[in-house]
């Protein structure tokens, strides 16, 4: 423990403490600051592979209290100034958005141990960031996804780095795939597997918004991948912001789960996030979300306007009906979730009746899907993507010059 | 005392649009409102091929019935023996077991198929999976749903440009008929006034001077909404997803929107490829444009500022001035805005006390029985009624508006909702200070 601390500090810059750059101001503040920037200057892509490679493992889960603190997290998502991609072999896409591919990768070179670890890398470009004006929202991803290293539902940052065009994410590797596969092909979840699923989300969401003040803001079953075990891991994390006490107003999320207040410019909070868990509860259930048409407009205006209604097939009981309903409410101050307890009324609604919140947290239940995984880097249970498309555009002199400093903390 | 969340937002939906329409017969319009709804929930229950309401007993509930069992179905505990409970495959042919029973395991070696598989191993009869055969709305689309965004955005009041928003002049009947185009408009309709006269008032003229021009091309990227002021056009869809050279390139013809009509609203929301190609069906049109920054920009910079306003104003209540920022914000988002023309009773002398208020422009005054002069000014920043927040004592005194005022305003049971009961907000007070005697529920 003690050598992998250190490893971290000398190899990997900590860009998220502005305070260790900063020279000028006195001299005793300015040695060790000096000193850890010599080491890293001779820290070589070397030590920080062995460094990366001890997280391609999973870890025995940290108390929420105890992941902002401890030394193996604090570790984590820290800006790498030696890595590179031609330090990673990149293996096959594990998915696509529409400025970032995540690729399955391995070590290039690897040492012996290492040779089956795996991990996803993260591509973003940096053309295409800044072309979709969401340059505020990668560098949120990285900050955010850095502080929350550790959780046991959400993926683990394990470091970044960028070159002249592409920002890239080192993460955990999830091999069971997207939960989105296992609902559209299973049609719909019964209500024991959508409880399992909605109570890791729960205590995400939780703590997010109770020790993070994050609002995640793109709960779908798209961004939930499981691990080896069947355990919920929250990936992708371009919306996540932090908020502090304020509201935010940039509209983003997914059509069928955006929350109305988002829709109609109200300003949102971490409310946001109750609300599409009402609506990913409902989908898990049925196999759909209760507003959906294709014109996206139609869509908005059944958000703001009409109750979640139930089919009669399949049967949902008034537990979930009622969290369901409480959750998707127009009105933020009757909203569950958003009212006085916060997540711990939640957690006390009659849909979670028996469940041991500390079991759940520390993964003593069984995943009800235990994903086909063969070995370490098996990636069958993801889809498989067409390859990228040539011709993109450049990132120019003048973008560079521009826009690059942006990105400086990558 | 609370209602059913159902009934709640029922009454919410009818709220909206008895706003939206604004009808004079009240009670035939609310009538034909649930008239409607109840008719479209017959028809979908009708809709769905069986009616096998599942039984309660036995069913999703295991924990309920005995203390060792699992929330989430029989053996998921790690280390117990039995199945796993798996996603559910259709099995339409299965009228004895609801598909919901949660029992619905794979054989007691806890032995699993791949949910890839597909052949519901273990489940019976192989394979009589039946889309869109049991209710399962079969236009649904059922690929990966990205994710949109709009381009992000700072209030101006919290960054250094001084931005405010374009003003075009337009006459009292051209501001009527845009007023009445929009009001029906989801995006619009929730506005206040102050918000509608921006957005009015930053509507750009754009004349259309021949037939067959092209105003919005399917398939391109989409930053404008347009309302006709003068002129028709016509809308048309290629299959295809986007507007192609060559003669059919435009699609069917499948709409014609007139003046007063109204297109293109999903570019205030983001950056999306326009769904359709709208061109000009006659000569001299005449359009009024407003873009998304603009848009989003008034709605953004007005409800910042009123909620720096409240929260403002709610740090200057003594009844509050315990709550943290965080629950002051909260506050600050339930709290809603009510007018009053001058001279309007807002609270009643006597009256049980249900609501507080802040007074966020005009003026106001209190009276009490007995007394011709009034006993308090409130201005701006002014707050009353928060004794109601704390117990149910009858109004002590009467506020009558002066002038026209603005109030923002939140209800008992809404802030015991958010935060729980004022008493004890106030009581911490006492533990965090450590000082006995400013316990303001002490009564001397």
């Amino acid at each position: 423990m003690k050598s992998v601390s250190r490893m971290a500090t000398t190899a990997l810059q900590k860009t998220t403490h502005p305070h260790l750059h900063s020279h000028s101001d006195s001299s005793s503040a300015s040695t060790p600051s000096s000193s850890s920037q010599n080491n890293n200057t001779m820290a070589s892509a070397l030590q920080e592979k062995e460094f990366v490679a001890q997280f391609a493992e999973p870890h025995t889960p940290l108390p929420p209290q105890e992941i902002q603190t401890r030394q193996r997290s604090q570790d984590l998502g820290h800006s790498s100034r030696n890595l590179s991609v031609k330090d990673f072999e990149l293996v096959r896409t594990l998915g696509t958005g529409t400025f970032a591919r995540v690729w399955l990768v391995r070590l290039s070179n690897p040492a012996e141990q290492d040779r089956d670890k795996v991990f996803a890398l993260k591509v973003l470009r940096k053309v295409e960031v800044i072309k979709l004006k969401q340059v505020d929202h990668v560098n949120h991803e990285r900050s955010v996804l850095a502080d929350v290293a550790g959780h046991p539902f959400i993926t683990t940052l394990i470091t970044s780095f960028s070159d002249h065009d592409s920002l890239y994410m080192l993460l955990d590797y999830c091999p069971g795939g997207e939960v989105f596969s296992y609902l559209r092909k299973a049609k719909r979840f019964d209500e024991n597997t959508s409880r399992f699923y909605a109570a890791e989300i729960v205590l995400i969401i939780e703590f997010l918004h109770e020790r993070e003040g994050v609002a995640y803001r793109d709960l779908k079953p798209e961004n939930l991948l499981l691990d080896a075990e069947g355990h919920i891991k929250l990936v992708d994390f371009g919306f996540a912001k932090r908020l502090g006490n304020r509201e935010t107003y940039t509209l983003c999320g997914t059509p069928e789960y955006l929350a109305p207040e988002v829709i109609q410019s109200k300003g949102h909070t971490t409310a946001v996030d109750w609300w599409a868990l009402g609506i990913l509860i409902y989908e898990f259930l049925t196999g759909y979300p209760p507003f959906w048409h294709q014109n996206p407009i139609e869509i908005y205006k059944q958000i703001v306007s009409k109750p979640v209604h139930f089919p009669s097939e399949p049967y949902t009981s008034p537990e979930a009906q009622d969290i369901i309903r409480q959750f998707c409410t127009v009105d933020r101050s009757h909203r569950l979730g958003n009212v006085q307890g916060g997540a711990a009324a939640v957690k006390a609604h009659p849909f979670f009746r028996g469940v041991y919140w500390d079991d759940v947290y520390y993964r003593k239940y069984r995943g009800p899907i235990i994903p086909p995984v063969r070995y370490l880097g098996d990636a069958q249970c993801f889809d498989t993507y067409p390859d990228e498309k040539h011709g993109r555009d450049v990132y120019t002199h003048e973008l560079v010059k521009k826009w690059d400093h942006y990105f400086e903390d990558f | 005392m609370s209602y059913p969340s159902a009934y709640q937002e029922a009454i919410e939906s009818l709220n909206q649009e008895v706003s939206r329409a604004q009808p004079s017969d009240i009670l035939q319009f609310c009538a034909n409102f649930f008239a409607q709804r109840l008719e479209g929930e017959r028809a979908d229950l009708l809709a769905g091929p069986h009616s096998k309401p599942p039984a309660m007993s036995g069913s999703a509930f295991p924990g309920r019935f005995g203390a060792n069992s699992n929330p989430f179905g029989d053996g998921e505990k790690l280390g117990s023996a039995g199945g796993i409970s798996n996603v559910i495959e259709e099995e339409e042919t299965d009228t004895v077991e609801s598909p919901a029973a949660p029992n619905f395991s794979f054989g007691a070696g806890g032995s699993f198929s791949s949910p890839f598989s597909g052949d519901g191993a273990g489940q019976g009869p192989p394979s009589s999976f039946k889309p869109a055969a049991d209710g399962f709305p079969d236009q649904y689309g059922m690929g990966r749903r990205t994710s949109v965004s709009a381009e992000s955005l700072n209030p101006t009041a919290s960054s250094n440009d001084n931005w405010s928003p374009p003003f075009h002049q337009k006459t009292l009947e051209q501001l009527t008929r845009l007023r009445k185009s929009i009001s029906g408009n989801f995006l619009f309709n929730h506005l206040d006034d102050d918000q509608s006269s921006q957005i009015l008032g930053a509507l750009v003229e754009k004349p259309i001077p021949a037939k067959d021009i092209k105003v919005i091309t399917q398939g391109d990227q989409g930053d404008f909404f347009y309302v006709v002021e003068k002129g028709t056009f016509d809308v048309y869809v290629n299959p295809a997803g986007e507007f192609q050279p060559g003669p059919n390139g435009l699609g069917t013809k499948v709409a014609t929107i007139e003046s007063g009509g109204s297109f293109g609203e999903l570019a205030l929301m983001y950056n999306a490829p326009r769904a359709a190609t709208v061109m000009s069906a006659e000569a001299s049109c005449l359009l009024w444009a407003l873009d998304r920054i603009t848009f989003r920009r008034i709605l953004m910079d007005s409800t910042f500022q009123r909620r720096r306003l409240y929260e403002s104003f709610l740090e200057e209540v003594p009844l509050l001035a315990s709550l943290t920022k965080y629950e002051r914000s909260k506050i600050a988002d339930a709290l809603e805005t009510q007018k009053y023309p001058a001279g309007t009773t807002i609270i009643k002398e006597g009256d049980a006390g249900e609501a507080f208020y802040l007074l966020e422009s005009g003026e106001a005054e209190a009276f009490k029985s007995g007394n011709p002069a009034a006993v308090y000014q409130y201005k701006k920043g002014g707050y009353f009624g928060e004794l109601a927040l704390l117990n149910d004592a009858p109004r002590a005194a009467s506020v009558i508006s002066k002038t026209e005022v603005k109030v923002a305003t939140l209800g008992k049971d809404g802030f015991q909702r958010l935060l729980g009961p004022v008493e004890s907000i106030m009581r911490r007070t006492k533990y965090e200070t450590g000082v006995e005697d400013i316990d303001p529920l002490s009564t001397k």
